[in-house]
């Protein structure tokens, strides 16, 4: 079964893998803000290959990555087809009942680096490490302790809640029921979907139990393994850097 | 000797209305092992969250190791009466296998070099030394199994508290699980249907029905009492059979 394991490659060597999480963190994220915000065409194309380069160097496989990227590519697709039609402008390509505008595809293709992008660089922020290791770096950012668990548990239990659905079909399937587009098995998928919620709820409570019975009190702590060197830092100087280049090209543009 | 858990006129009601333990009087000594047996829905389950603070009683006396079972002294009864449940993935709830044995320790405030010194050892006592960075997720049942019961150990407690801890094993890991369980000198409550377990780990059980102790005796004699055990939805264990047919 395919598991949707974004950290499947967190144990290679490379410059991304051994830098510090919680500066990647930082210094990707100022990054992919500094993208988002882009104006011109040519410099989200730079902004395009800084981290198409940022992924060469983690050293995760693009067809890995092009698989996550999928839905982003096709939704980008998507709307930049509908921007090229509508948005008006100087017309590029006219079409009997059609016309495509260079404005729109102008800002199609605008929206689709920022978000191709702004997707690549997820995979050196956060596949170069375990899931876990992200965690207790969002941890000692102070991001909120209950967002932090919340993340924690989703990723824990997203396993077993895909687990149990694919024993629930197949339970569904052994007695005959195949997927179509009717009624009853509309019905019968809603009835997993809630048999789902069912279970996750009742789980949740032993969940719970067995936590308070270790002495939970409604924090997560975790310990320190994190231990900052001068390398973090230059990689942050770099990253930043080229951050404040986009951002700066953009102003003076 | 010690007496370590007191239980005296426990009554227990479920939200919806369900009457789990009615007047439950029990005593347990340090480092007994006790078997707690009966059918489903005898309220075994109920009884054991009782022993820790998760469910608080209704009516009724919970004393252990001299404490009351009540809020203000329930970080201290919880660091040293652990509790293993049935479903090792409800108690394994951490990304890494490290995190979930250290997550006892950390909580009671332990240094990091301390935390570090109890997982290795609980791994190591219950045979997964190395599994430190593993993920739950990637282990086999019987893994996860040994493992729900390092995050107990690493705590240190005085009772340990397992609730049908063999369900599910393949008769390797039941082995391996009994051999583990006979090893600790720590007080012992053991739930469940294995009845072979219990007889080979506990010289007492208590057979509990209908929320109540029907009775509390020697395993042996209360295991080997067809009529008994089998007017409460259990039956004598091949073990007693094969010996009762060999000493007719």
């Amino acid at each position: 079964m395919h598991l949707p394991e974004i950290d499947k490659f967190a144990n290679l060597e490379s410059p991304l893998h051994s830098w510090d999480p919680r500066v990647r963190i930082v210094s990707i994220c100022m990054l992919i803000l500094s993208i988002v915000l882009l104006q011109d065409l040519k410099i989200a194309f730079f902004g395009l290959g800084l981290a198409i380069m940022l992924v060469f160097l983690s050293k995760i496989p693009f067809s890995f990555v092009f698989i996550h990227l999928r839905w982003v590519l096709l939704f980008s697709l998507a709307l930049f087809g509908v921007l090229s039609l509508t948005v008006p402008g100087n017309s590029l390509v006219v079409l009997p009942f059609l016309s495509i505008s260079w404005e729109g595809v102008r800002l199609g293709l605008l929206i689709g680096l920022r978000a191709v992008s702004a997707a690549l660089l997820i995979f050196p922020m956060i596949g170069t490490a375990k899931f876990d290791l992200t965690l207790k770096a969002l941890q000692k950012m102070k991001i909120p302790n209950k967002l932090i668990q919340l993340l924690m548990f989703t990723y824990r239990y997203i396993f077993l809640f895909l687990d149990e659905e694919r024993k629930i079909v197949m339970a569904a399937n052994s007695r005959g029921w195949v997927r179509k587009t009717n009624i009853f098995s509309l019905k019968t998928t809603g009835n997993i979907v809630g048999m789902l919620l069912v279970r996750s709820f009742e789980r949740a409570e032993r969940i719970r139990n067995a936590m308070l019975s270790r002495g939970y009190n409604g924090r997560l702590k975790t310990l320190d393994e994190f231990a900052l060197n001068r390398k973090d830092f230059v990689k942050a100087f770099l990253i930043m850097t080229a951050a404040w280049l986009l951002y700066f090209a953009e102003w003076i543009r | 000797m010690k007496r370590v858990i007191r239980i005296r006129s426990l009554e227990y009601i479920y939200p919806e209305g369900t009457k789990a333990l009615r007047g439950i009087n029990l005593d347990v000594f340090q480092g007994e092992s006790i078997g707690l047996i009966g059918p489903n829905g005898a309220g075994k389950s109920t009884l054991l969250l009782h022993l820790n603070g998760i469910l608080k009683a209704r009516s009724g006396l919970v004393e252990v190791l001299g404490m009351k079972a009540e809020e203000k002294n329930f970080v201290e009864i919880r660091q040293r009466v652990s509790l293993v449940f049935q479903e090792p993935d409800d108690q394994l709830f951490m990304p890494t296998v490290f995190d979930d044995v250290a997550f006892g320790p950390v909580n009671a405030g332990y240094t990091q070099e301390k935390v570090g010194e109890k997982v290795r050892k609980a791994l190591k006592d219950v045979g997964v030394e190395g599994y430190e960075k593993r993920c739950p997720h990637h282990l086999s049942f019987g893994e996860k199994k040994r493992i729900a019961l390092a995050t107990v150990l690493s705590m240190e407690p005085e009772i340990l508290i397992l609730d049908e801890p063999s369900s599910n094993l393949d008769p390797g890991g039941r082995r391996h699980l009994i051999k583990l369980l006979k090893s600790f000198s720590l007080t012992k409550i053991i739930s469940g249907h294995d009845l072979e377990l219990i007889l080979e780990i506990c010289p007492r059980v208590i057979l509990l029905d209908d929320g109540q102790i029907v009775t509390n005796g020697e395993a042996r004699n209360v295991l080997s009492n067809k009529s008994l055990v089998e007017s409460h939805g259990l039956e004598v264990p091949l073990s007693l059979k094969l010996s009762d047919l060999s000493h007719p």
